[in-house]
């Protein structure tokens, strides 16, 4: 890691040939923003959190069930695409393995007292559950989550 | 494959429906720099792509987009409930109501529908990875354009976190075509295109 650079800078080589496009690369998984957070912000990296005329969303959207395993699944995902391109920070990886666990847990409370997630939860349930309202893109005034 | 989960990846609850706003937020349902084409993009690309960082990179991507596609299906759908004819006139949402009544249909703000001449496929890297970042800046730009348009706090949290997603993919494509370059011939670049030339 070149620590001359801040969070919100990565490392550039001093010379690169010509006629090529260079983004910086992210030097590191930290600082890094705590879960519920980073799903309200659209990002787990205040040094990519680049919010349109300085407006951001605040609120804990992770404070339900729902809202704890949205938040989960988007650390989850925010990881695996910095590991796409960062497959040797063993850092990173360890923080990937360790939200992957907190997500299964998550998972598992909120299928447990709200319904299935994937299909198969329904195992869990009396009936086929799967076809119950809400779908996620209905609106429900007072929805969990 | 695919297996859908019963779930969005950010939530959608818009209290007050208004299909002035529907009508161009569906835009980036089936608009030209849009989810959808977004999806097919990178999906689309990937078979070409040499390297399994790439390969992994566009499938992530591609499939995230998938995820956002719905979440503005959610807002569209949301946004036209309820509707009464005087609405519906008053608000300008009559011609899109004529052909799909509060159905959510791929299409541009200006009404022309989805078209995959909007996206391209070149098999070479570093002009698919070079139009994936340009389509995240058109990704992003709609959507600080959609902000400027819009007053509803419930659309524009979800609005601002899928903007911020784009600046992340942004990133990430940068970094993409950084791990490619790390194994092209440092003297030339462009001697060979590695997803053809073997």
């Amino acid at each position: 890691m070149n620590n001359k650079c801040n969070y919100k800078q990565g490392s550039l080589s001093e010379c690169s040939p010509l006629a090529m496009a260079y983004v910086p690369l992210q030097e590191s998984v930290k600082p890094s923003y705590k879960t519920g957070e980073a799903l309200s912000r659209g990002t787990l990296f205040p040094g990519l959190d680049l919010p349109f005329m300085n407006m951001v969303n605040t609120g804990d959207l992770a404070g339900t069930p729902l809202g704890e395993l949205m938040a989960l699944d988007f650390v989850e995902q925010e990881l695996a695409l910095y590991l796409d391109t960062h497959s040797s920070d063993q850092e990173a990886f360890e923080m990937y393995k360790s939200v992957c666990a907190l997500a299964q847990e998550a998972r598992e409370r909120y299928t447990t007292q709200y319904g299935p997630v994937s299909r198969c939860d329904v195992s869990q349930c009396k009936s086929y559950t799967w076809l119950k309202n809400p779908w996620p893109w209905d609106y429900k005034a007072g929805m969990e989550g | 494959m695919f297996v859908y989960e019963k779930k969005l990846q950010y939530p959608v609850k818009i209290a007050n429906p208004n299909p002035a706003l529907a009508k161009f937020i569906v835009s980036q349902y089936g608009g030209p720099d849009g989810e959808l084409g977004a999806s097919l993009r990178y999906l689309s690309q990937r078979y070409s792509m040499p390297y399994p960082e790439l390969k992994g990179l566009l499938t992530d991507i591609g499939t995230e987009e998938l995820g956002h596609l719905e979440m503005i299906g959610a807002i569209v759908h949301q946004l036209t409930r309820k509707m009464t004819p005087e609405e519906i006139k008053k608000s300008g949402f009559d011609a899109y109501f004529v052909d799909h009544t509060a159905g959510v249909y791929p299409q541009f703000a200006s009404g022309t529908p989805w078209t995959a001449a909007t996206m391209q496929v070149s098999g070479d890297v570093i002009a698919d990875l070079s139009e994936d970042m340009a389509a995240e800046q058109k990704a992003r730009k709609t959507y600080d354009n959609i902000l400027r348009l819009s007053d509803d706090p419930d659309v524009n949290n979800v609005i601002r976190f899928l903007r911020e997603r784009e600046i992340v993919h942004y990133q990430r494509f940068g970094e993409g075509l950084r791990r490619t370059l790390e194994k092209l011939d440092e003297k030339n670049y462009y001697i060979t295109n590695p997803a053809f030339d073997k």
